[in-house]
């Protein structure tokens, strides 16, 4: 089949399920497209040839003899370099964990390989998940695959799995959300990245970033790939005591494309508010759309927004540095000087900080679920602006100048403090030709209902199937 | 941390409490970024949390 790579997990599955296609043949077009373009792209930081040639072999197999198969089976992915697997070296992006190989696999990689999928490399990161501009002294900095001319940001943390994906070097990927880790790269590189809700998806054997900000979670080229992985990865895990025992839904059976009378709240104060003028009006678009087949859409503000950047500073910064402090203490020259700052900056948080943090935690979380009392998601932007310049620093926004840091997170933490549901997908495109990211909001472990958004916006645009052109 | 933290001496005296030992040139280097975060954390004693319990535990179901 020409352009396989291109093909979705969804259409891999099944063509690997039907004998249309060899599972070892799915592998290799990857690792074929990885070896001609990952040089410039960057997105990988270990690629796991022989042992994806292998479990593609005795996939085959497994098909051939007709055992039963997962639905994932035979179906490559790639993993952000922060999730443990089991002889294959996991270096959270850092050069401190350069040779480090854990003896097991994280819990979520063990129920993907459980589902059939294929492990096809370690992708690219910030280091230790700490910022969202997608930037890797260590391993290069993974390259937005959308301009071939300006070197641009793929967006953080989770760089490598939004440049994989959107160039076609893996058709679908894990990335971790702090901050915006995975929707940051998914709205930069114009794929789809879900942030389940806390507690969806275990966080075990995954190198924490902030504990009780962490999610974990899927990045494709649609809604419907998302719901595939999710299925395969979610659920109660013991050695997470933060995940529910709530049941996991067959994801994909939400996806009817039938949203009328779904009632979305437009968020205008602070997001569209806060975006560029091209970025707002693509929203905008979006909505109305989506009013056209159906949907119910109404505008709505959340009041809490301006206290989220301390919330989340004092978090963030407090357990990053808990977590790190005595890599700090001793070998404070390895780090990404950059991350170093960052995480000495932590130092100066106090206890109260952190306490205050977390009320404005309770308060933004009753606000967001008082919006969607009477709504079944929000829609947003999910970044103010389109990939900037990797060495730009400062940038207009609607409401005003922001450094780029705080802009590319600035739509994604409130949904980290509240632990939401929050999938993000191609809005648009820039006149420049640069993916543009909207984000859909829903209620706790309702991500069927979000994934039945996203979906059904994706059946009516066409935005999610278009290819950087690349090689 | 009050807003006096912006002089060198009480930077390094906040790290060293914290078990961190910085030179000088570490302490310029992280001074405007803790400047800004004190800001930030400064302008979080405005929320109206006065009567809010704070999240101390996971919201799990």
């Amino acid at each position: 089949m020409a352009d396989l790579f291109w093909a979705s997990m969804t259409e891999l599955a099944r063509m690997v399920a039907t004998k249309a296609v060899s599972p070892v043949e799915v592998v290799r077009v990857h690792l074929d497209r990885i070896a001609t373009l990952d040089r410039d792209l960057r997105s990988y930081i270990t690629v796991c040839d022989e042992a994806a040639l292998a479990a593609a072999r005795a996939a085959e197999a497994d098909l051939m003899s007709g055992h039963g198969v997962g639905p994932l089976h035979g179906v490559p992915y790639a993993l952000k370099d922060l999730y443990d697997t089991a002889g294959v070296r996991t270096t959270g992006g850092s050069r401190i964990l350069g040779d480090r190989v854990p003896e097991a696999d994280a819990t979520v990689t063990r129920r993907l390989a459980q589902a059939g999928a294929i492990l096809i490399g370690k992708l690219n990161m910030v280091e230790f998940a700490y910022g969202p501009e997608g930037l890797n002294p260590h391993y290069g900095h993974a390259r937005n695959p959308w301009d071939r001319a300006v070197h641009r940001m793929a967006g953080g943390s989770s760089s490598g799995s939004g440049v994989a994906v959107a160039a076609g070097l893996a058709p679908g990927s894990l990335g971790s959300d702090t901050g915006g880790s995975i929707r940051i790269p998914s709205s930069l590189c114009g794929i789809t990245g879900l942030k389940p809700t806390y507690g969806r998806v275990s966080r075990a054997g995954v190198l924490p970033l902030a504990w009780s900000m962490d999610h974990v979670g899927p990045m494709t080229r649609s809604a419907a790939d998302c719901a595939l992985m999710l299925r395969a990865m979610a659920g109660y895990d013991a050695a997470d005591a933060s995940t529910s025992v709530l049941p996991v839904p067959d994801f994909g059976a939400s996806l009817t494309g039938d949203i009328k009378g779904l009632r979305v709240g437009l968020l205008r104060s602070f997001f569209l508010d806060g975006a560029t003028p091209e970025v707002r009006a693509t929203v905008e678009t979006a909505a109305r759309v989506l009013a056209s087949a159906g949907a119910v859409v109404d505008e709505v503000n959340l009041e809490s927004m301006p206290h989220v950047g301390g919330a989340s500073l004092a978090i963030v910064g407090s357990e990053a540095l808990a977590y790190h402090a005595e890599r700090l203490r001793t070998r404070a020259g390895d780090f990404d000087p950059d991350v170093a700052r960052r995480l000495r900056a932590g130092a100066y948080i106090t206890g109260v900080n952190y306490v205050r943090g977390q009320q404005v935690r309770a308060l933004v979380r009753d606000e967001v679920d008082r919006a969607l009392a009477r709504r079944d998601v929000l829609l947003a932007p999910s970044t103010p602006i389109p990939a900037p310049p990797i060495d730009a620093r400062q940038v207009e926004l609607g409401d005003g100048p922001s450094d780029v840091r705080t802009a590319l997170v600035r739509f994604n933490r409130p949904f980290n403090l509240s632990g939401h549901p929050s999938c993000s997908v191609p809005g648009g495109f820039t006149a420049a030709g640069l993916p543009v990211g909207m984000q859909f909001v829903g209620r706790p472990f309702d991500e069927a209902t979000v994934l039945r958004a996203a979906d059904a916006w994706q059946r009516l645009s066409d935005f999610h199937t278009r290819h950087p052109v690349l090689g | 941390m009050n807003d006096d933290a912006n002089d060198l001496e009480t930077l390094r005296i906040g790290a060293r409490l914290a078990g961190f030992t910085l030179t000088d040139a570490e302490v310029e280097e992280i001074r405007p970024m803790v400047m800004a975060g004190m800001r930030a954390l400064h302008a979080l004693e405005t929320a109206p949390v006065a009567e809010v319990e704070p999240t101390t535990h996971y919201r799990t179901v």
